[in-house]
């Protein structure tokens, strides 16, 4: 088994730009307005000297000056010309970089919420739901963050360098050597503190987090340390993380404090070194005073950019691995793919037909499939339109699954489900979900109200609509206890109803679609008993007329229903009525005993 | 006339800001600011060294064409001894800076900490939970976020005086039209900062809102995609996302201009100081080499001048953070209400109670109850009834508004509906920083049936929450009560905390609790039939009314809303009536 590949930095900087081809778009262009801004900025150095050497010179015993003012003046104007033009040069080479960025990332935005939405359940699991997050908003904030002040940096300084250099080469190639070399081990160096600077930074962000953590339980958990007098003493925790935060500040700090002058005094020795060969060797090599000071000035702009460059590197490390994550997203295969050639259903009744029905989770990297492991093992079933179903089972036993392979969150490995007579795969999605509707376990509601809740499904129903949708399925009683009516608010996730009352609001969202087929995972959690009322004589009313599928983990449930499936270790094992089943030895009877003797101990 | 005002205004508000941040730490403040001088003294000085350099050495080596080996020396020498000391000068001012921000952050942090720890929950249930960790996170480092740039920004102010001082000196006209155009690169940085910052503000509020977005988005991927919302969901992301976009693009146009310009004045400056410097060196008013470090002396100061606008800019977010913590620290004390409770012989008394917020939105009125060690009473009653604000207020959580409150000691543990685990270990969870033993703990954790802590990986020292172990509702329930428990208290209120219990665990912990705690009065707010049943006594509250105590028997009689409350309880449950 050979172990992943971790792409390099050019191939995935490739990669992305396939991803993303808005990115390369007129690159060509900015670099080439880039270099002509930063050639402004050798502009000053390079007329100090012509102007010493040309304009302003001096006579041997320094008595008599010759100063050609118009000359100085000419090519002054000259050189501010050009400024002009550079500066408006580098400022269209700034924003086109940004702009150009900031649009391409916003495409890559859009198409991970595209790819991420389409990802299949199994891999939304609350684990990794922090990480999907994480890769459209941190880690596109890496690249913007690239683009906007370290892909600039590469784009000004570089150019600046360069040119730089090539101005220095063409003054005097020896001492543009000289300089050259001896800024060489700066790189080194300021990589070397870059290094401790970033892993300080890294300890200090920990210690942030923590105490942050430590200063949110010590708020959220105020009254539970108020009831048992512990507030001091988690008082004293938040303190002791805080003074860590500011030793593994300080300590970073002081490692900044180290880079800035590493530059300093590589800079003085290139200097010094500069005017030491250039006073030794002295008009007789073709040099002038003038050249010689103009090379100084030159040599402080080359290295001025180094450090700053050097931190750049980093960044670019931090962008590319952020691009390689967001690529290993796009690159998970999306769930169920959409219909391409949907056949419509006809008047045939909408009987759902499960034929070998068999299912494996997908094998993770590296994997083989152990053919022993299946989910779900040919399931063979016909289910006619307008029967109550119970799905039951332990837990393990694949009736989660058989739930999600009829509401087509996944397809199966092998074996076909039809829902009147037409293969699930090739019915256009949009008309699938008008026609089935899945009731999650945990029904998920937004932070919103609880109107906009219900027309997440329905977004052109009136109010009236809305509130009749609670009369159709007799909850108008329980509607008129709510504060606001539909205005009212249910906080995140729901949370400012019960879990029962949430069960509710997903109950009249699913009737405004008024599906044929309705799929109910049922919750594990118990209700309070008003709430079990409500729920029961909700789901009695949304449930005739259509073909109801309930993944039961209640025995009640299947007591009620018409016909029980009963799944033992992904086999359909028993297939009847309650009744049936009951006085029938097998799992089912089994599971009912176990049932009925845990109801029953109350004293 | 105004705007002056206004600016001096800003002006005095920012010393007062300085010197009140300042007075944490003066000390390493102290050091850091000698540190910048030295920074400042040596910068000045490299320039003058430049222009001795120019004129002196390498101006007389080509007129004369000689080669002085000392001289070179000398030269060389001091270039790279100044900076040396410039950059031991740069390491004390920054290091020491950092000392004293972070110490300085400490401090405030210690501060924030002792409000929320004095404060009593009366006084937590009316902040934002939000609000109180921006306090001490985000207002802290913003405060302390001027103090880096302080002495930095103070040696420049030296640098140009110094400079202003020599340019002026050297040559009065040209000094002087110099030195005018460092305060203009100061106010086009800060004016830079201010305008560039507030759509970076703008997109990091933004992407604070798609953060949130997404995350609901991918949470609710099941609903999106049960109702065939893929589509819809990714376009309403995208327009969040596009306004991301676009207030990063405005900033970035904002500092592509800025930028340029920044760049583009000194420049300017730097060729006009060419060609004035040429007059001046025709006339025989300046030399070559003075021209030159004027021009160095411009370039030095450039790049510095960039932080000062950076300083300032920081100034009105280190001041709105630093107001916010100060306001915090000011905010009165409530008091606790525990510290009101009077001490008698009896386990619980209430004596005329009134339990409530406000003259207008009173609960219940003059309740006296004696509660007797060893009784256990259920409160039961529909929801919103006001049965959590009364329990609460037996154990001194909410303030009552009236009457009082006797118990025989402080030992009084209260266990809440949604429990608030910390992410320790369990031990210290139990513990809640209390010396308990081993022995303790385990006989705590037996009586709240908390048998699962043993299949921990690392058993009641395993860590629990985001960073550890996941837990179901009904194992921090549990957890929950063993803190309770393990205090062994005279009083022990329960507001519904066995309700994520199944029945069967919920009723071997409540007489877990009546034999391994049996001095001990319990109060019981009760959802479910199991726990009525196990109760000596129950108190029914209806409509701002309080029945009882009272048995269930004679409820069940006397009370119709009582009796319709225990049949809902009964349908769906199959709740058997002789079981009490």
């Amino acid at each position: 088994m050979t172990t992943p590949r971790v792409a390099g930095t050019l191939e995935t900087l490739s990669r992305g730009v396939h991803a993303v081809p808005s990115l390369r778009q007129g690159i060509g262009f900015t670099l080439l307005l880039a270099m002509i801004g930063a050639s402004g900025r050798v502009v000053v150095p390079v007329v100090i000297q012509q102007a010493i050497d040309h304009g302003l010179q001096r006579s041997i015993r320094g008595s008599a000056q010759t100063v050609d003012v118009a000359l100085v003046v000419k090519m002054c104007l000259g050189a501010a010309i050009y400024l002009v033009i550079a500066s408006i040069a580098q400022r269209t080479a700034v924003s086109r970089l940004g702009q150009r960025s900031e649009s391409a990332l916003f495409d890559l935005r859009v198409k991970l919420f595209q790819h991420i939405h389409q990802l299949s359940l199994e891999d939304h699991n609350d684990e990794q739901r922090g990480s999907l997050v994480a890769r459209v908003t941190s880690d596109v904030e890496t690249l913007s963050q690239f683009f906007s002040w370290g892909g600039l940096a590469f784009l000004l300084n570089g150019a600046l360098m360069i040119i730089v250099a090539g101005v220095m080469l063409v003054y005097d190639w020896s001492l543009a050597l000289l300089v050259i070399l001896i800024s060489a081990p700066l790189v080194y160096v300021l990589r070397r503190v870059q290094a401790r600077l970033i892993a300080a930074y890294d300890g200090s962000r920990l210690a942030n987090a923590d105490l942050l953590g430590n200063t949110a339980e010590l708020v959220t958990g105020a009254e539970t340390l108020h009831a048992y007098s512990a507030g001091a003493i988690f008082g004293v925790r938040v303190k002791k993380s805080s003074k860590i935060r500011g030793d593994k500040q300080t300590k970073a700090t002081l490692i900044g404090a180290l880079l800035f002058p590493s530059g300093e005094i590589f800079g003085a020795i290139a200097v010094s070194a500069v005017v030491f060969v250039g006073l030794w060797r002295g008009s007789s090599s073709g040099l002038t005073a003038g050249a010689l000071v103009g090379f100084i000035f030159l040599t402080y702009r080359f290295l001025e950019p180094i450090a700053e460059l050097t931190e750049v590197l980093d960044q670019t490390q931090t962008a590319v691995s952020g691009m390689r994550r967001i690529l290993g997203i796009l690159s998970i295969p999306a769930g169920p793919p959409p219909a391409e050639f949907p056949i419509e259903i006809g008047d045939q009744p909408l009987d759902i037909k499960m034929n070998n029905v068999t299912f494996f989770y997908r094998p993770r990297d590296g994997e083989v499939r152990d053919e022993n492991s299946a989910v779900l093992s040919r399931i063979n079933c016909v289910i006619q339109f307008g029967t109550q179903v119970a799905v039951v089972g332990e837990t393990g036993s694949g009736k989660t699954t058989l739930g999600r392979l009829l509401s087509r969150f996944s397809d199966p490995t092998s074996g076909m489900i039809s829902i009147g007579g037409v293969p699930l795969n090739r019915i256009d999605n949009e008309a699938l979900r008008e026609m089935l509707v899945v009731v999650p376990q945990e029904p998920f509601l937004f932070s919103d109200t609880i109107a906009a809740n219900l027309r997440f499904v329905l977004p052109q129903a009136s109010d009236q609509i809305l509130i009749d949708a609670f009369t159709n399925v007799d909850l108008q009683d329980w509607f008129e206890t709510l504060p606001l009516g539909l205005d009212m608010l249910v906080g995140q996730r729901g949370s400012q109803l019960s879990a029962g009352e949430r069960q509710l609001v997903a109950l009249v969202r699913a009737s405004l679609i008024n599906p044929s087929i309705l799929i109910l995972d049922e919750a594990t959690s118990s209700v309070d008993a008003s709430t079990e009322v409500r729920l029961t004589r909700a789901l009695d009313k949304l449930s005739r007329g259509r073909t109801t599928i309930s993944i039961a983990h209640r025995l009640s449930t299947a007591a009620r229903a018409d016909r029980v499936l009963v799944l033992d270790s992904g086999l359909l094992v028993q297939d009847g009525s309650h009744d049936e089943l009951v006085g029938a030895p097998g799992v089912y009877s089994e599971m009912y005993k176990s049932w009925e003797s845990s109801h029953n101990t109350s004293d | 006339m105004h705007d002056h005002s206004s600016t001096s205004g800003r002006f005095r508000r920012a010393t007062t800001l300085i010197r009140s941040l300042v007075t944490y730490h003066p000390g390493l403040f102290a050091i850091s600011m000698a540190g910048a001088m030295v920074f400042a003294v040596c910068t000045v000085g490299s320039s003058w060294l430049l222009r001795w350099i120019i004129d002196e050495v390498i101006i007389r080596r080509f007129d004369t064409n000689t080669f002085s080996i000392s001289q070179t020396l000398t030269a060389v020498g001091l270039l790279i001894g100044l900076s040396l000391i410039r950059a031991c000068g740069v390491i004390v001012r920054r290091s020491f800076a950092g000392r004293a921000q972070w110490r300085t952050a400490q401090s405030l942090t210690d501060e924030v900490v002792d409000v929320l720890v004095k404060q009593p929950p009366q006084w937590h249930r009316r902040q934002s939970t939000g609000e109180l960790l921006t306090r001490a996170g985000v207002d802290v480092e913003a405060s302390v976020a001027v103090m880096a740039p302080l002495p930095y920004a103070s040696s420049v102010i030296l640098m140009m005086a110094i400079a202003a001082v020599g340019l002026i000196s050297t040559d009065t006209a040209l000094g002087l039209a110099a030195t005018a155009v460092f305060p203009a690169l100061i106010g086009l940085n800060v004016l830079y900062q201010r305008r560039v910052d507030k759509w970076f503000d703008i997109a990091q509020g933004e992407l604070g809102l798609l953060s949130a977005a997404v995350h609901e988005s991918f949470e609710g991927v099941t609903v999106v995609k049960a109702f065939g919302a893929e589509n819809r969901e990714t376009e309403r992301l995208a327009i969040i996302a596009s306004r991301v976009q676009n207030a990063r693009v405005e900033a970035i146009r904002l500092r592509s201009l800025f930028e340029a310009a920044l760049d583009f004045v000194p420049n300017v400056t730097n060729i006009c100081l060419v060609v004035g410097g040429a007059f001046r060196v025709r006339s025989g008013d300046l030399s070559v080499g003075e021209l030159a470090s004027f021009i160095y002396m411009f370039t030095l100061l450039v790049f510095p001048l960039r932080l000062i606008g950076y300083a300032l800019s920081e100034m009105p977010r280190s001041q709105a953070g630093f107001d916010r913590i100060q306001s915090l620290r000011r905010s009165p004390i409530f008091d606790d209400p525990r510290s009101l409770f009077t001490h008698g012989s009896s386990s619980l008394v209430l004596d005329s109670v009134s339990i409530g917020y406000d003259d207008t939105n009173i609960l219940f009125r003059n309740v006296s109850i004696s509660f007797s060690a060893r009784s256990f009473t259920a409160i039961v009653g529909y929801t919103g009834s006001g049965k959590s604000t009364f329990v609460e207020s037996l154990a001194g959580i909410t303030p009552i508004f009236s009457g009082s409150v006797s118990t025989k000691d402080q030992l009084t543990s209260f266990v809440f509906q949604e429990p608030f685990l910390f992410g320790t270990s369990v031990r210290d969870n139990v513990c809640l920083g209390s010396n308990f033993s081993d022995e303790e703990v385990e006989w705590a954790l037996r009586i709240a049936e908390a048998d699962f802590v043993q299949g921990l990986p690392q058993g009641f020292d395993t860590i629990i929450g985001e960073r550890g172990v996941g837990l179901s509702g009904g194992q921090r329930q549990r957890i929950a009560l063993a803190r309770a428990v393990i205090r062994r208290p005279s009083v022990l209120i329960l507001d519904d905390t066995t309700s994520a219990l199944d029945p069967n665990t919920e009723v071997k912990v409540l007489r877990n609790i009546k034999s391994g705690l049996p001095g001990s009065t319990v109060i019981a707010v009760a959802s479910r039939p199991s726990l009525i049943g196990m109760a000596d006594q129950i108190m029914f509250f209806d409509q701002g009314s309080i029945y009882g105590p009272t048995t269930h028997v004679e409820l069940l009689i006397q009370n119709v809303s009582y009796r319709s409350l225990m049949q809902a309880y009964e349908e769906p449950q199959e709740f058997e009536d002789d079981s009490l």
